[in-house]
């Protein structure tokens, strides 16, 4: 009885242990941002949030670009997502119901991209864009950025189609609906939680996306977030408070939306890109 | 606007009068295309411009005018000490990330297969890492190991285990291991909620009748739990690896591949040849050599899985 409770008590504290570690790096954003200069420099760190000073979040919004930077990121994001949904869902739809000739290379094809680094394509993208006259705009980051996501997104949505029974169809088939209209009124609304969890990993990767960023766009209004966060390393002009403040700004719908979206996300995850 | 008129591509053969219901057999075609002109136009002919690119001698400042030079780049990054440092550093970072991740995952998945109160809480808040943007990831790590102020010196100090001076990711020893630990802390939310679903698929009867039958805890977890897992395990192993090779944000923002080339991994080796030095040519070979390494791990892969089937059917 005495070795089960203390097993058990072992195992409360490696739960505790692991919640903290993945947890305290966002936690120190917080508090740090939430510092005094007294507080950041003192012998003893402050391990509690100061919540007097939640105005800093407030203060840092108004800092310079702030404000514009998020919503830069917000439009790559958004414009991403529908694109790489939009060209995704037919994809799976054709890898998931139909046979054809071409669909194991088109499959292989969409695992290769998986290996691409972002720093090696980032220079023949940046002479594509060129020529089509996208640097420095919006609209090219969402092109790069949904080359990038679109496999992910499809082999998610394919994996979903693939556990969908196909009898549904069939009996669409027999009321005479035509292929995109099953998909769209048969499939869609039953892979709704997995076409959420895609639109979030596709929203995320451009929120987050931050090497074709840095190299595409040179107007500081068009700069997304995660450009006008990173000009804060190595820089000392801004106080460190600000820049956490920005930063956990920044992080916080990517942490909450995850959260929310979890369950679909992890579901979506390990039917498409591990099963693929 | 060629995008939008594919994607209504799909209507045509029903919009020609035939009203069948399985389609023609372009349907499928008309499907695909859009995306497959998609991922030909910004990944396919990319690539193919950087194998050309790998055989010439190009100017990031000129780069119209490339001479071809053959194997020539090859040749000289192969001969070049720095760059056989660059592939051990890689190789380094990602067996360690690989190992790192794949190994804490499956912890922390087996600490949380068992049902308790609050499991759904804690399982959220445990993917909180790999949700975080990398960026944002950089800079609080960069802030937490600030050789004055950061919070993670105070520690060591604290349990004399200072490193002298402070500076982590200044030091040539202690800056890739700190870059490593970041990545693990990034990855390993990932793997773990992944295996945890494989844990799912592990007969309950079957661990428990193995501790009925006396087997042990470690027994048991080999004969019955890793048999079930292992394909799992195989997969994101493979996952893994072909994402450090590529890994390049985390990197590039915390140290720049320094000091002193300490942490310069084959995509920063590039990036810096492409930007710094300028040579288009030789970045292009050097992520060429990434590729190909690539290329042969998921082929070795398939071939083990191929293997690892076949002894099953013995």
């Amino acid at each position: 009885m005495s070795r089960f409770r203390m097993g058990v008590g072992l195992r409360v504290v490696a739960v505790l242990v692991v919640l903290g570690i993945a947890v305290f790096p966002l936690y120190w954003m917080f508090v740090t941002a939430l510092s005094s200069n007294a507080d950041l420099f003192a012998e003893e760190a402050r391990l509690l949030p100061d919540l007097s000073r939640l105005g800093v979040f407030a203060d840092a919004l108004a800092e310079g670009e702030v404000v514009g930077w998020l919503r830069n990121s917000l439009v790559v994001a958004a414009g991403t997502t529908a694109l790489s949904i939009g060209l995704g869902l037919p994809l799976s739809y054709a890898l998931s119901r139909y046979s054809f000739r071409g669909k194991v290379v088109m499959t292989v094809v969409l695992l290769l991209t998986q290996m691409l680094p972002e720093a090696l394509m980032v220079v023949p993208l940046f002479a594509l864009f060129n020529r089509f006259d996208l640097l420095d705009s919006l609209v090219g980051l969402i092109l790069a950025n949904s080359a990038f996501v679109l496999p992910i997104v499809a082999l998610i949505l394919k994996g979903s189609i693939d556990a969908l029974p196909r009898e549904l169809e069939e009996a669409g088939m027999i009321d005479g609906a035509r292929p995109l209209t099953r998909l769209v009124r048969i499939n869609v609304p039953l892979i709704a939680p997995s076409i959420a969890a895609a639109a979030v990993i596709a929203f995320f990767h451009a929120w987050n996306e931050y090497v074709f960023a840095v190299t595409f766009i040179y107007a500081p209004h068009r700069q997304p977030a995660s450009v006008g966060i990173a000009s804060f390393i190595g820089e000392v002009g801004t106080p460190v408070q600000t820049v956490m403040a920005v930063a956990f700004l920044f992080t916080l719908p990517a942490v909450a939306f995850y959260l929310f979206a979890q369950k679909y996300v992890v579901a979506g995850m390990t039917a498409g890109a591990v099963k693929g | 606007m060629t995008v939008l008129e594919k994607t209504r591509a799909p209507q045509s053969p029903a919009g020609r009068g035939r009203r069948s219901a399985l389609g023609s057999s372009w349907t499928p075609y008309l499907f695909l295309a859009p995306a497959a002109l998609f991922i030909a136009l910004f990944q396919a002919v990319p690539l193919a411009q950087e194998v050309y690119l790998s055989f010439t001698r190009t100017s990031l400042l000129n780069p119209s005018r490339s001479t071809w030079v053959g194997l020539d780049n090859y040749a000289r990054i192969f001969a070049d000490d720095g760059f056989h440092r660059t592939l051990l550093i890689t190789l380094i970072y990602v067996v360690a990330c690989v190992v790192g991740s794949v190994g804490a995952g499956l912890l922390v998945a087996l600490l949380l297969n068992r049902g308790f109160r609050g499991r759904g809480v804690v399982r959220a808040l445990v993917t909180v890492p790999w949700a975080a943007p990398g960026i944002a990831v950089a800079l609080i790590a960069t802030w937490m190991l600030n050789p004055q102020y950061g919070i993670v010196n105070r520690f060591l100090d604290a349990i004399g285990l200072g490193v002298p001076g402070g500076a982590i990711l200044d030091s040539p020893t202690y800056a890739l291991p700190a870059i490593l630990v970041t990545t693990v802390w990034q990855l390993f939310p990932l793997t773990s909620v992944v295996l945890l679903s494989a844990l799912q698929a592990v007969p309950k009867d079957l661990t428990e009748a193995a501790i009925m039958d006396g087997a042990g805890r470690w027994w048991t977890f080999r004969a019955v739990t890793w048999q079930v897992i292992k394909p799992t395990v195989g997969l994101l192993a493979l996952l893994m690896t072909i994402w450090s090779i590529r890994r390049f944000e985390l990197i590039w923002l915390m140290t720049k591949g320094g000091p002193v080339g300490a942490t310069e991994t084959l995509v920063i080796d590039l990036y810096a040849q492409a930007f710094d030095s300028k040579q288009l040519g030789t970045a292009a070979a050097i992520g060429m050599v990434g590729v190909v390494i690539s290329l042969i791990v998921i082929a070795g892969s398939r071939f083990v899985a191929r293997g690892a089937a076949k002894e099953e059917l013995r």
